[in-house]
């Protein structure tokens, strides 16, 4: 009897935390997505349950679904981009020695340890109609100013942070595995007549394989998940509602008081999050096999 | 001339004293038993405010937590309600977001503490926000905003222009400035992100945007009103004369410092903001005039913006939050205070009168080239519609106008359309929110 009790007994600390921290929010909002509000006359509304209505609703909201859509692009277009530019810098780095490997490792790697929220009050000034230094420039030359808030483009605007923030990230990751790759392996390469290109290619690249699988992964989620630089940049200019679809459940709840409603839009992005992370990391791994 | 200043001197101070007497204070309740009341607000210095308080109550404590405003607080506010514990006796709601919040059910009736008997201490329109069915009171109006045009009187004396009166003749105007400076001043720029900044304008032509109908709601977001105040700035905007800047950046304030935008329309809590956050520049040459009228000789005004304060249903003492509301808003030390203290605008009539709103030493009367433009804004006050009613999903309604504006400004909507698509983008919101409202 003694044995079956034991593992609890050390599990318990975990048990708890993870139970009161992770299951019961996590429950609670699954169990809030299916209640509906129901009013008669002027009187408050009463919260009735309503079965998957939330979660129908989230399905046929246009607004919700173009959030979806919005970030789909954003990820196709700004992970690729990002991670292509983290693992050429972190390549050169590895290959650069002395005082600029430092140099430069600390500056591609400052724009993460900047807040958030700093970063997109710095960036919502570089993107200004007239304070802009780029606006003055242009302005001062004879040219148009450019609308980077404009609601067209701040997509964009936004993906250009994020890009600027954590490009320094993965590049860290990415150096770090890199550091860590025997450099008898290079030798043996060397000896094999693989050298600069072939090096980065025959060598390298594989061997960084699962940390840029990491990476795609953290950046899928990451994506799903972009808040701080849109909402920062919202009083400066229509920054439409469902720019991300953390923005839309956000001011779903907290500005339209529908914590029923957001609760399912935010169970559904989870769900889309998991299930693309799943197909990335099943495809990368039968990629693995061959 | 020395007899005239002190003859003008001496009647100055006697009216003063007159008006100082004819203050109407409220009449407070006695308070009994020891008690601590919460406080949110944004207002800056509310926490020296209530010092007055607790030396008239000495039995009472008031706590004061500064929100900082903005959306945050009525987040913070919404969810202690809805969490039924963890809500203040007193918070500050503004207006347009009232109905929201009586809609929760979290909110006290004050007429039981006797509230009906206040109203006439109050500017009229005020009653009908804090008491949208005419019966219950919900709130104690704090500030409020009517509406006027503030313009810079140095741009007017350069191109030789007149202050319009009529809507009609600040076209004109804005045509003949475009001409002479080259189109390098704007006429004045439309916050094309703050519906109630739209609202008030349409509010002064009589425009009504929700009302309670029976059991239900009617919603008319593209009534006439709108229709024709939106059309007459697209119109401007469309000819270059006016900007869209956002409002309270820091694009505006630059350029609304260096000469590029010549007039506005701000509520009477906005030239104390103009007065810090263009940091002096350009001071002394703003002025402040009644709002153009679309026939001319009329004194019609509408209103952005302004608070009220609220008690709430988990207050332990709401006979104590509900008399220190009223002593918050109505009495002259408080009312003085808040003025001075944070600019707001008194929504008690009596406040109006107050010698301090006409102070020449304080920061935005000096901007105002030592104009008493609280004067002006007081006259606006008496010329705001009084009927004017909002809705509890009005929190949807102003974020939808940013879209269609968003669209309007960039062409692919006209004026009719954008509100057309408001009211049904807004109507499908409500509904969705459980709301009968057609």
């Amino acid at each position: 009897m003694r044995h079956r009790v034991t593992p609890w007994l050390f599990l318990s600390p975990f048990l708890l935390l993870f139970t009161v921290f992770y299951l019961t929010p996590v429950g609670y909002a699954v169990y809030l997505s299916l209640f509906i509000k129901k009013r008669v006359g002027f009187g408050p509304a009463k919260d009735v349950f309503g079965g998957l209505t939330n979660y129908v609703r989230a399905l046929q909201d246009t607004d919700f679904l173009r959030s979806l859509a919005n970030i789909g692009l954003f990820a196709v277009v700004q992970i690729p981009i990002m991670l292509i530019v983290a693992i050429a810098v972190a390549i050169v780095l590895d290959s650069v020695k002395g005082r600029a490997q430092r140099f430069f490792r600390t500056v591609f790697y400052l724009p993460y340890t900047i807040p958030t929220v700093i970063a997109g009050l710095l960036w919502g000034y570089l993107y200004s109609r007239n304070l802009s230094p780029l606006n003055q420039f242009l302005t001062a030359t004879g040219r148009d100013p450019l609308d980077l808030l404009s609601s067209t483009v701040v997509l964009w605007s936004v993906a250009n942070i994020v890009t600027w923030t954590w490009t320094g990230y993965n590049m860290i990751t990415l150096y770090a595995a890199l550091q860590n790759v025997p450099h008898d392996i290079y030798e043996a390469a060397r000896i094999d007549g693989a050298d600069g290109w072939n090096l980065v290619r025959r060598v390298k690249l594989p061997l960084l394989r699962p940390t840029i699988l990491l990476t795609v992964i953290f950046s899928i989620i990451g994506t799903m998940q972009v808040f701080s630089e849109p909402f920062v940049l919202r009083p400066l200019g229509y920054v439409p509602d469902n720019i991300t679809p953390n923005t839309y459940i956000y001011l779903a709840a907290s500005r339209d008081v529908q914590y029923a409603y957001a609760a399912a839009m935010a169970i559904l992005i989870a769900l889309v999050t998991f299930l693309f992370s799943g197909i990335f990391l099943r495809y990368a791994r039968l990629g693995d096999n061959t | 001339m020395r007899k005239g200043l002190i003859v003008s001197l001496a009647l100055f101070t006697a009216l003063s004293t007159v008006t100082a007497q004819s203050y109407q204070e409220p009449t407070l309740p006695k308070i009994s038993g020891n008690t601590t009341l919460e406080v949110w607000s944004w207002v800056p210095n509310l926490d020296k405010t209530v010092k007055e308080f607790e030396k008239l109550y000495p039995n009472v404590k008031v706590k004061v937590t500064n929100l900082g405003g903005g959306p945050q607080t009525y987040t913070k506010l919404n969810t202690a309600l809805k969490a039924g514990s963890g809500a203040p006796d007193v918070a500050q709601v503004e207006y347009g977001f009232l109905p929201s919040f009586i809609d929760t059910g979290g909110l006290v009736d004050l007429t039981k503490y006797g509230a009906n008997a206040s109203k006439n201490l109050f500017v009229p329109w005020t009653w009908g926000q804090v008491s949208p069915d005419g019966k219950a009171v919900y709130a104690v109006p704090q500030d409020t905003g009517p509406f006027a045009m503030v313009y810079r009187k140095d741009i007017f004396d350069k191109y030789k222009l007149k202050v319009p009166t009529t809507w009609d003749e600040y076209a004109k105007t804005a045509e003949q400035l475009d001409k002479a400076s080259g189109g390098k001043v704007k006429m004045g720029n439309f916050y094309t992100t703050f519906a109630p900044w739209f609202i008030a304008l349409a509010w002064a032509d009589g425009g009504q945007f929700f009302k309670r109908q029976g059991d239900s709601w009617v919603q008319t977001l593209d009534n006439p009103s709108s229709k024709k105040v939106l059309n007459y700035w697209n119109g401007l905007i469309k000819k270059g004369y006016v900007g869209t800047l956002p409002a309270f950046s820091a694009d505006y304030w630059n350029a609304a410092a260096a000469g590029q935008v010549a007039t506005n329309f701000e509520a009477a809590w906005g030239p104390g903001g103009y007065a810090s956050s263009m940091q002096g520049k350009s001071g002394g040459n703003w002025r402040v005039a009644p709002l153009p009228q679309w026939k001319a000789g009329g004194s019609a005004s509408g209103n952005w913006g302004g608070s009220s304060m609220v008690v709430t249903t988990q207050s332990k003492n709401p006979a104590a939050a509900a008399a220190f509301a009223l002593w918050l808003n109505a009495s002259k030390t408080a009312v003085e205070t808040n003025f001075k203290g944070a600019g707001l605008f008194p929504a008690a009539r009596a406040g109006l009168k107050l010698p301090a709103l006409n102070d020449k030493t304080s920061p935005p009367i000096k901007f105002f080239g030592g104009q008493n433009i609280n004067a002006v804004y007081a006259k606006a006050s008496e010329g705001v519609n009084v009927n004017f009613q909002w809705a509890p999903w009005y929190p949807a309604v102003d974020a939808n106008f940013s879209k269609q504006i968003d669209a309007m400004v960039k062409g692919r909507l006209t004026p009719d359309q954008a509100l057309a698509a408001w009211q049904k983008e807004s109507l499908d919101a409500a509904r969705k929110d459980g709301y009968t409202v057609r």
